[in-house]
């Protein structure tokens, strides 16, 4: 399934994912009719623009993950505005991809999200790692501890931001494709984890007040 | 505010006048010359009127108007010494512009602030003095009195302004950044998606065609970091600044720079120094590798300090260069980067091996 306002990017990207042998259910130009037709067409991935003209990506992320448990959401994105990046991956978003990228790299990032793996940019890897340290310095709640990275997914996550592809990463660090793919994974799953405890958190405060 | 001000001396005139007319009232059977009183009684009310008339002009608030207005008071006040008597003023009777003369020493510190005022207050003061003849505590205090309400009020006037200017910058500046923002919509909804597209659909193109779609995607890439951009605030050397700021624009085609989502705050000189650095990495891959090779850009804001890596997938550097160019004198990497940082008591390592690509990582303690 295809989420973009631009109709040119939509037929562009719903073409190409065609060629390339997937079966594409729907395109789309708006969230909240996004999240309505998910539900029914149930798509396995869904290729998401985050910046839509009805709701925020965050909105429609979530608003997919209810309607369809498991989908995977690969987030595209002209512009990198990296706060509503870094709320999308936080949301449940399970890849990032800046437009610009070219035609084999989407692809292939579409066939890993497919695949159950997680599609980091460096970029996007450089935010998660400040993310991960404004948590550890910002004073946290007594009940519960900021989520914090081990030292090999600390490494790990920082050679992906300095552009190492998974297998550079695995052959510097002598370890399997495999258990680089893990521990990028694990630091997206402990961030998701701590946005979903914080969110529940926020929300039995609001209701016992 | 300034405005409010030349309004309040008016009024304030306009009082005066009636002050003086009921002292000149009371106390002419007193005075040595009692008939040219009515003529000056005449002048001061002329002159009130015309002053609350021209000063209401902000075109007209200038040296002539001002200067003419403190001779005309001077000048009632000095007929007094010959109208009055010598022997009415000893006895502590008022001159013919008791508290009437202020108005003009206000309307200088209005106009020219601190300096004018007390330059009209001595001015005015000591005509004063001269004239009432008296040179005891009472004769001084209304002049001590005038000179400290002159530098009150040019004290506010100058207060005044600074806040004005200030508010100024503060309406102009937000008025750019909400200007921004909108280009930055409108930019991103049409422009950058277009050129985004070109870029993709072209790049498997041979020939005019997949060079129009590389173009495209250059400019893509400036136009999204133009947009995205966070705007540097003008600061001085100790004042904090966005390193991001500075680091942001770096990004291209081929830079790709990886940053903590918000601002990583630095004191300016420490963040220049750095960009500086991370451009001498810049261009040293620039000149030494192919065009086109890749570069990644990682900034890490840790509580004990910030680490900027540059990465390249060049050609690399083999290991006795660096120190073959150092030796030779020659301004390379290491002597624009190594001191820069080592200036700011931060340590920069290199590794390097041929066709491995350059990594540059420097850490300097906040």
């Amino acid at each position: 399934m295809v989420v973009d306002d631009h109709p040119m990017w939509r037929d562009g990207v719903a073409r190409d994912l065609t060629a390339a042998g997937y079966e594409v259910v729907a395109t789309i130009g708006e969230g909240r009719q996004a999240v309505r037709i998910a539900a029914a067409a149930k798509p396995e991935v869904v290729v998401l623009d985050l910046q839509l003209p009805d709701i925020s990506g965050v909105e429609v992320i979530t608003g997919l993950l209810a309607a369809v448990p498991g989908v995977r959401v690969l987030m595209l994105s002209a512009s990198g505005e990296q706060q509503s990046v870094l709320d999308a991956v936080k949301a449940g978003a399970s890849g990032y991809l800046l437009k610009s990228a070219g035609q084999a790299e989407f692809l292939d990032a579409v066939e890993r999200t497919a695949a159950g793996d997680t599609v980091f940019t460096p970029g996007l890897a450089g935010l998660v790692l400040g993310e991960f340290r404004r948590l550890a310095v910002e004073p946290a709640g007594a009940d519960d501890a900021a989520p914090k990275l081990t030292e090999r997914e600390t490494e790990v996550l920082r050679l992906v931001a300095k552009g190492l592809s998974y297998r550079q990463i695995a052959e510097r660090l002598v370890l399997s494709h495999r258990t680089v793919q893990n521990h990028v994974q694990n630091t997206l799953g402990k961030l998701q984890l701590h946005n979903r405890v914080e969110l529940t958190r926020y929300a039995i405060e609001q209701g016992l007040d | 505010m300034a405005e409010s001000l030349w309004r309040a001396i008016a009024v304030y005139r306009i009082a005066a006048l009636i002050y003086v007319a009921i002292l000149v009232v009371r106390n002419v059977g007193f005075y040595a010359h009692p008939m040219l009183a009515w003529p000056v009684l005449a002048l001061t009310a002329a002159w009130t009127l015309f002053t609350t008339y021209a000063y209401a002009d902000q075109a007209r608030r200038r040296p002539p108007l001002l200067v003419a207005d403190l001779l005309v008071v001077m000048g009632v006040m000095a007929s007094s010494a010959y109208i009055v008597g010598e022997h009415a003023l000893r006895t502590g009777r008022p001159t013919l512009a008791v508290a009437w003369h202020v108005a003009p020493v206000i309307a200088w510190a209005v106009a020219g602030g601190r300096r004018g005022g007390i330059a009209a207050a001595l001015a005015m003061g000591t005509t004063d003095i001269l004239v009432r003849g008296h040179y005891d505590q009472a004769g001084f205090t209304g002049t001590v009195l005038m000179l400290m309400a002159a530098l009150a009020v040019g004290y506010l006037v100058n207060v005044a302004e600074v806040a004005q200017q200030r508010l100024e910058r503060a309406i102009e500046l937000e008025a750019a950044t909400r200007e921004r923002e909108r280009l930055a919509r409108d930019i991103h909804d049409s422009v950058l998606q277009v050129l985004a597209l070109v870029k993709r659909r072209g790049s498997g193109l041979d020939g005019e065609a997949g060079e129009l779609a590389r173009l495209a995607g250059e400019q893509e890439a400036a136009l999204r970091t133009l947009v995205t951009g966070r705007a540097a605030e003008p600061v001085d050397e100790h004042a904090e600044t966005d390193l991001m700021a500075l680091l942001d624009p770096y990004a291209s085609e081929t830079v790709s720079v990886a940053a903590p989502a918000g601002a990583v705050r630095l004191p300016a000189g420490v963040a220049a120094e750095i960009a500086a650095a991370v451009a001498a990495a810049l261009d040293n891959v620039n000149r030494h590798c192919d065009p086109g090779t890749k570069v990644w850009v990682l900034v890490e804001d840790e509580p004990a300090a910030v680490t900027v890596s540059v990465r390249d997938e060049g050609c690399g550097i083999a290991p006795d260069r660096l120190d073959e160019a150092q030796t030779q004198g020659r301004l390379g990497v290491a002597q624009s980067i190594r001191g820069r940082i080592a200036d700011l008591r931060g340590t920069v390592s290199i590794t390097s091996s041929p066709g491995e690509g350059t990594e540059v990582e420097m850490s300097v303690p906040r």
